[in-house]
């Protein structure tokens, strides 16, 4: 976190040129490795902050695109109504999981989100006169807004790139905060921030419900991309997905889930061209990274980076 | 720092791809896609396989263009479907698409192709809107419905077998609902009394609770297939209720791979599709024996395989026909299918892009050693609805959980 204005700048000028340069396979993957990167971030909020490994950040993203897709598509609701009800419906569930597990810590943490993720996984499959079951609903798309067809993939891409951003920094800005540090040291010692008089459950509770709130938005965009909603993405496999990606990329860090996330995208688009057995190559490549850099990508680079300014400081 | 050189090589490559795969005009470029990994890879490796067999039968080239076939891995997950098929569009210049296979990809599939206009024929995906309700120009099938083999069903069991009433066991989801949707339809109209609907989520093992309880009735149908339908099947002979009510099968539940695992208490099991392994025409005898030399023996070739193969000949005929890979004439092509060749039997494209085909209504049997499902009776040119105006088959609510009405004395049977 030291001095990220250089990554935020390079970041801006690849958002910005991204869809300029590159051909439309691209773009889509770009918006894909955004949705992801903003429910990674969702999980390193937790994960990084308050040592919460989370396994239903994305049924948050879920339970926001099952909202869109139902009021959107089987009630035809105006996307202008459709899209702050999902952020509020999946919120809802936030608060409602935050309270049952607010107490939790670690292992038990883990497997309550799990349980609470698996719950509304079977939903999403079962609840076929809501849901569409197996099958899903399709037809999902954006609205045109003055002449704008956010279908487009690189309206798309640029409506994303902006939020997505957005989201980053005010997280930068959460963890820099006095709140920020809150959870730093609950997750550090909680019985003494308790001591200190801090309120330590409505501090993990607030983490949680905002955790959910940047998983919700990450699922209406995550809906209209696709086009479709179908319960593969409230799946365990996708929830495990996310966290690879910010282990990977570091969770610790801001950028790191972000940097997880865009590597394991690239991973998989570039090695299922060659063979269909792409993810054991890619389960390879993490198990290397995870065995060398067990803090992640972007703490190895930091280091990296701190060892240079020492020594170029040293030489001087 | 580090995150955008991560992005700036991830674009290089990226790049350095593209320029790679660009190709010339006189390519037609088929992109084949199915599960080949996952829970299904079954279906997608046997999709594979017919395809594979069907490039070696039609040549390396078609009007002038040479054909490339490339295999995309769907994983079985709509998700991944989208983006494959993105890839096939905008990355790799595809022209035409044979697949998605599952139930929910295929409905993905259709989503994207809609808006993408790419020639697709989906193979062995069977949700009955993608060739109805929800149709697209673009977008015409090699398979079938799931209701379409149970049209004839229906009326085999009222007619041929007697039983008016069923008791029916099956999945809980959309596949079986359609499959059960198309059997209570011309079930009623043939003068069967009623169908009890009994739903379990998929991934039961422990039928113990339903096979206490079962209610009387001529005969008990298992809706589903897969390690449910093993379970079911020994249980059920293990309760003794085989001595009280014989069991007959969905489409997929007497499927050729659990045969040995059923046993001889299979024998006499009967069922319904468009396709039988047990066939003995000319055609489908040569496709077999063609499969078995290059896949060899052990695999037998079931209907996701057949799909795939006259799937893609679909896709070839049509570049044949149309004489250039143009979008507007290939789609009129394949919109146009007929064939008459098909191992499965003869059949061409309704108007809404689906088969009209022969059902074999098939029984367990025993042939050189191994159970096979032979055909016993044949229903020419069923379309997938059944025996009912298109129109107002649409105009009926999809088939659900308890759509239509179980009970065949109900008034929605007198209008249809």
């Amino acid at each position: 976190m030291r001095n990220d204005t250089p990554i935020i700048i390079g970041l801006i000028a690849v958002l910005l040129l991204w869809p300029l340069v590159m051909g439309d396979y691209a773009v889509s993957q770009g918006n894909r490795a955004m949705i992801y990167a903003l429910m990674a971030l969702s999980f390193s909020v937790l994960a990084g902050r308050l040592g919460w490994f989370s396994l239903c950040q994305t049924s948050f993203a879920g339970i926001s695109g099952y909202t869109v897709a139902i009021l959107g598509v089987k009630y035809g609701w105006p996307a202008g109504a459709v899209i702050p009800t999902a952020i509020l419906v999946a919120v809802a569930f936030a608060v409602v999981f935050g309270l049952l597990t607010v107490r939790s810590r670690k292992v038990s943490f883990l497997m309550l989100t799990l349980a609470l993720g698996q719950m509304v996984w079977a939903l999403s499959f079962q609840w076929v006169d809501m849901t569409g079951g197996y099958n899903g609903i399709s037809g999902i798309r954006m609205p045109m807004v003055l002449g704008i067809n956010f279908n487009d993939d690189r309206i798309f891409f640029a409506l994303l790139a902006v939020v997505t951003l957005l989201m980053f920094l005010g997280v930068r800005r959460l963890y820099q905060s006095r709140f920020g540090l809150l959870l730093l040291g609950i997750q550090e010692n909680e019985e003494r921030m308790r001591a200190l008089g801090h309120p330590v459950y409505l501090a993990r509770f607030v983490a949680f419900v905002l955790a959910g709130a940047i998983a919700a938005v990450a699922g209406v965009f995550l809906v209209f991309d696709m086009g479709i909603m179908s319960p593969s993405p409230l799946g365990l496999d996708h929830a495990v997905w996310v966290l690879t990606a910010a282990v990977l990329g570091g969770y610790r860090t801001l950028w790191g889930p972000a940097l997880g996330v865009v590597i394991l995208v690239a991973l998989e688009a570039l090695v299922s061209q060659f063979t269909d057995r792409h993810t054991m190559v890619i389960g390879l490549v993490l198990l290397l990274c995870i065995l060398l850099m067990p803090r992640g990508l972007a703490e190895v680079f930091g280091q990296f980076r701190n060892r240079k300014a020492k020594s170029a400081t040293a030489s001087s | 720092m580090t995150t955008s050189r991560t992005l700036m090589i991830g674009g290089v490559s990226a790049l350095a791809l593209a320029a790679f795969q660009a190709q010339a005009d006189d390519t037609v470029h088929v992109g084949v896609i199915g599960p080949t990994s996952g829970v299904f890879s079954f279906f997608g490796e046997q999709q594979r396989m017919g395809v594979e067999l069907a490039i070696e039968e039609v040549g390396d080239s078609v009007a002038g263009h040479n054909i490339e076939v490339t295999f995309y891995d769907s994983q079985g997950d709509p998700e991944v479907v989208v983006d494959r098929l993105r890839a096939m569009q905008s990355r790799d210049d595809v022209d035409i698409v044979v697949g998605p296979v599952l139930g929910s990809t295929g409905l993905a599939g259709l989503d994207w192709a809609r808006d993408s206009g790419m020639p697709t024929v989906i193979s062995y995906s069977a949700p009955e809107d993608i060739t109805m309700r929800d149709r697209a120009e673009n977008v015409v099938r090699a398979g079938w419905t799931g209701a379409q083999p149970m049209f004839a069903f229906g009326e085999y069991v009222v007619e041929e077998l007697g039983h008016k009433e069923i008791v029916m066991v099956g999945q809980d989801y959309s596949f079986p609902y359609n499959q059960i949707g198309g059997f209570l339809k011309s079930f009623c109209a043939a003068g069967g009394e009623s169908v009890e609907r009994i739903w379990h989520p998929t991934g039961t093992s422990d039928y113990s609770s339903i096979l206490a309880t079962l209610p009387e009735g001529d005969a008990v149908m298992y809706n589903g297939a897969g390690s449910d339908g093993l379970a079911f099947f020994q249980q059920y002979h293990d309760f003794g209720v085989d001595q009280r009510m014989p069991l007959i099968g969905g489409s997929n539940f007497f499927a050729v791979g659990d045969l040995p695992e059923m046993g001889d208490a299979a024998l006499g099991g009967m069922s319904a599709l468009q396709y039988a392994e047990g066939l003995e025409t000319e055609n489908f005898i040569a496709f077999r024996d063609a499969f078995w030399e290059m896949h060899g023996e052990d695999t037998m070739p079931l209907a996701p395989a057949e799909h795939g193969y006259v799937a893609f000949r679909m896709a070839i005929d049509a570049v044949e026909e149309a004489g250039s890979t143009d979008r507007e004439p290939v789609i009129s092509a394949l919109r146009a299918t007929e064939m008459p060749d098909a191992p499965r039997g003869p059949f061409y494209l309704d108007d809404y892009g689906n088969p009209v085909q022969n059902i074999y209504i098939y029984e367990v049997q025993e042939r050189d050693g191994r159970l096979v499902n032979v055909p016993v009776e044949t229903y020419e040119e069923v379309s997938q609805f059944g025996p009912y105006d298109p129109e107002e088959y649409m105009a009926n609510e999809p088939d659900s959980r308890n759509f239509p009405p179980e009970d065949c004395s109900d008034p929605f049977y007198d209008e249809l």
